[in-house]
């Protein structure tokens, strides 16, 4: 695991995921997707491994069933909510290889944008 | 198809709109070209003949994803003696691939030149319709034996890359072709239209070259996998084979699924997936195709809502409304990514799967999709009570992009008081609790059956029947003797009548003392058309027989509306409003609009057909289907298929052979035994 600092919203993410352990959201997923995350020359690599539902999350080199490719910073916007996967896919800034399954399984897990309100109480 | 254009499709969401030429020509705000996941790809694609364009002598649909068009030279009405003919054939598949053949009927050679214009907009679907400007930048290269049309903004990148088998002189505007064709000789070429990007797991996979017979062998296979149809009449023959060839087309398939397709809503604008259409259009086909039910839920689920996002109007265990794929949703300036934006996809969602469990006995896959229903239970209690008053309601949060009606009827003035005023938001209209309670009654068979949680099932159950209470008193309306369209946000009734009456029966949340009254009004005078019920009631304030929810008459609603029917026991009803819609197919050559008016049938003798860009429609698609279904009267039963057939006296005698489902097939069987008294058409 590598050094978790308080402003890094990536790896809060996945210190996160690997806590949850189980995710109810995932019951029906099960395989190893690679993260390629891009800060100038530098590639960080984080594993996610889900077996139906059971998370871990590793940096070793893993065989992967999916990977997903993106620059840092717009995974930290994600790891936050700020960003969208899906509209990330469609204008090219995040790139994607292997099971379309477990990279659609894996977006579930990324939160809620900052601002929104439960309908509930904007009556 | 409609307006002398053509429509081809493949895979889903690729299809071409051209004209009978076979040329392309458009503007920047009409529906023609090569379109693929949301974009066009080319806007121009013209083909001339030393410099002159050519003239349609007939224009065959060979399926519904090749065409054919036979041309000669020489436009205008004065016929020409032509020594030459043109025949382009069209296959789509990933773009486009063309075969162009000149024949020379001369016993002289010929010098030509044949020119291909091309040219692409890469217009996102939104702002062909809603007539935007682009924001990006265009380029094109030409490389060896190729033009390729690029269009970029940001990191945001569409390319059309064009080529072909023979030498040709390449320009940005298009091929040229020099050419000799010899006395009672032929030339011939290939040209290839491919449209890529990166995003989403790569471009097209597959070449088109070989597409078309792979096709057809998929289409034979289909259409000889769903029951057989043996009857009096030829005109439903017709009807029903005109919808099996069309829900093939409607076929979509999403890159998480591989080879697998779900309905997409309809075409050319609604090539995608829609929560609604695809949930009703698989409930429609299920007795005949339950293997478009079973990935309609399996794609549906994979993109429930997992968030709370307002500008995506989402929310947990909200089913979507509709996924895009276009510019204009890459930069979030439209939310279908996917947007959320419907409240009664997510009801229907559990509806689907128990009627699916109740035909194929595919528990394994209800297993697989227990949390995803518990979550779209949950999001009924949860998220949609926004009256505070225990009913689903809707009221959008994104304000700019978002959707003013979350309901089918999602017009500006579809839900409206009987003066013709309209209610404010949150709006709870009726079907959506019909549609609850379903919910709830089915997902408790299925918790006791299939997930072993009897406590949920007893309090699901619980819940329904409390829900049909309230439902009895508050949306009754007591002096006419139905249901009001809604409750607004005082709990005052929004009291237009309504077709939404017929999918209250449907949903079983009607009282039994209440449905005699609930079927007079829908068969009756001010509803009933002699073709169909309309959307809404003749006498209304807001009552339009060419207003879009407010008085024509809706084919997929009719199908609905008649198996409430059936499900009361109004067999003749239920008859009356199959027959009527089946009367109507005939004039629309088995191919059912989405809305007609809903002028009387005695005044106009043919259904007058609403003006609308989308043909074939899936739910308009799957509605014959469906009619066969409740005139046959066929309902599982556990391991059986009860047949209790209803038909009326013009249809004579029916079968359908070889009805697939738990009891691996069976045949039913029925003839037209009930007076339905309807004027004899024509």
């Amino acid at each position: 695991m590598t050094e978790t600092i308080a402003s890094d919203p990536t790896a809060n993410f996945f210190d996160g995921l690997a806590k949850r352990g189980h995710e109810p959201l995932l019951q029906n997923t099960s395989g190893t997707l690679r993260v390629e995350l891009r800060t100038g020359k530098q590639t960080e690599h984080w594993y996610v491994t889900i077996d139906k539902g059971d998370i871990a999350v590793s940096n070793a080199n893993e065989e992967a069933d999916a990977v997903v490719r993106c620059d840092k910073a717009l995974f930290d916007e994600m790891a936050t909510g700020r960003a969208n996967m899906m509209t990330a896919i469609l204008r090219g800034v995040f790139e994607t290889e292997g099971d379309l399954g477990l990279v659609i399984s894996f977006q579930r897990l990324f939160p809620s944008p900052p601002k929104s309100v439960y309908a509930r109480k904007i009556r | 198809m409609s307006d002398g254009q053509l429509v081809q499709i493949l895979e889903g969401n690729t299809f071409v709109v051209s004209d009978r030429n076979g040329d392309i020509d458009a503007s920047p705000v009409d529906a023609t070209g090569l379109f693929s996941f949301d974009t066009r790809f080319l806007s121009k694609w013209v083909l001339t003949l030393d410099g002159e364009r050519l003239n349609a002598l007939s224009t065959d649909d060979l399926q519904y994803f090749e065409t054919r068009f036979f041309l000669v030279p020489g436009t205008g009405t004065v016929y020409i003696d032509a020594n030459l003919s043109v025949i382009r054939q069209r296959v789509v598949a990933d773009g486009f691939h063309e075969e162009l053949t000149i024949l020379n009927h001369d016993d002289k050679p010929v010098s030509l030149e044949v020119r291909l214009e091309a040219a692409s907009d890469f217009a996102d679907l939104f702002e062909v319709k809603d007539k935007l400007k682009k924001k990006g930048a265009y380029h094109h290269r030409i490389e060896r034996g190729r033009l390729v049309l690029g269009y970029t903004r940001e990191s945001f990148a569409r390319e059309t890359v064009i080529s072909t088998a023979l030498p040709a002189k390449i320009d940005e505007g298009g091929l040229t072709f020099k050419v000799k064709v010899p006395p009672h000789g032929l030339w011939k070429t290939m040209v290839d239209v491919r449209t890529e990007f990166a995003a989403w797991g790569g471009g097209p996979s597959q070449p088109a070259i070989g597409a078309g017979t792979k096709m057809a062998r998929g289409l034979d296979k289909w259409l000889q996998r769903a029951p057989r149809l043996e009857c009096d009449s030829d005109s439903l023959r017709a009807t029903y084979h005109r919808s099996l060839v069309d829900l093939a087309a409607l076929r979509f398939s999403t890159r998480t699924l591989p080879g697998r397709s779900l309905p997409a809503a309809g075409l050319p604008w609604f090539m995608t997936m829609f929560g609604r259409d695809s949930i009703f259009t698989s409930l429609q086909a299920l007795p005949f195709t339950p293997e478009l039910a079973q990935t309609t839920l399996l794609a549906l689920g994979e993109r429930q809502g997992t968030r709370v996002d307002d500008f995506r109007d989402e929310d947990p265990g909200r089913i979507l409304h509709e996924m895009r794929y276009g510019e204009m949703t890459a930069f979030e300036e439209r939310p279908h990514s996917p947007y959320y934006g419907c409240v009664d996809a997510t009801p229907l969602y559990v509806v689907l799967l128990d009627e699916y469990e109740r035909w194929t006995g595919d528990t394994k896959l209800v297993r697989g999709l227990e949390y995803e229903a518990r979550a779209a239970l949950n999001w009924i209690d949860e998220y949609a009570n926004l009256q505070g008053n225990g009913y689903v309601a809707y009221k959008r949060r994104n304000e700019k992009t978002g959707l003013e009606n979350q309901c089918w009827k999602d017009s500006w003035d579809s839900i409206s008081y009987r003066d013709g005023s309209l209610p404010g938001f949150p709006r709870a209209t009726c079907e959506l609790q019909g549609y609850a309670y379903d919910a709830k009654v089915r997902g408790a068979r299925l918790a006791r059956l299939v997930w072993k949680d009897p406590e949920f099932a007893d309090r699901l159950e619980k819940e329904a029947a409390d829900l049909k209470r309230r439902f009895n008193r508050d949306f009754w309306v007591e002096d006419e003797g139905y249901f009001a369209i809604a409750l607004d946000v005082d709990g005052r009734q929004v009291d237009a009548l309504t077709s939404n009456n017929g999918h209250l029966l449907w949903s079983g949340i009607v009282d039994k003392s209440k449905a005699k009254s609930v079927a007079a009004h829908l068969v009756g005078k001010r509803l009933f058309s002699g073709w169909g019920v309309r959307t809404m009631a003749e006498g209304e304030g807001r009552y339009n027989p060419i207003g879009y929810h407010v008085g024509t008459v809706w084919p997929y609603d009719n199908s609905f509306i008649a198996w409430g029917l059936r499900r009361y026991g109004f067999k003749e009803e239920a008859a009356r409003v199959a027959a009527g819609i089946l009367d109507a197919a005939e004039f629309f050559d088995g191919r059912l609009p989405e809305a007609f008016g809903g002028y009387p049938r005695e005044m106009t003798k043919y259904p007058v057909q609403y003006p609308t860009a989308c043909s074939p429609q899936a739910w308009s698609t799957g509605a014959p289907l469906l009619l066969l279904r409740t005139m046959l009267g066929l309902e599982p039963y556990g391991e059986h298929l009860i047949v209790d057939p209803g038909l009326a006296l013009g249809i004579g005698h029916l079968e359908l052979l070889d009805i697939p489902g738990r009891w691996g097939h069976v045949d039913a069987f029925g003839r037209g035994r009930i007076d339905i008294k309807v004027d004899v058409k024509k």
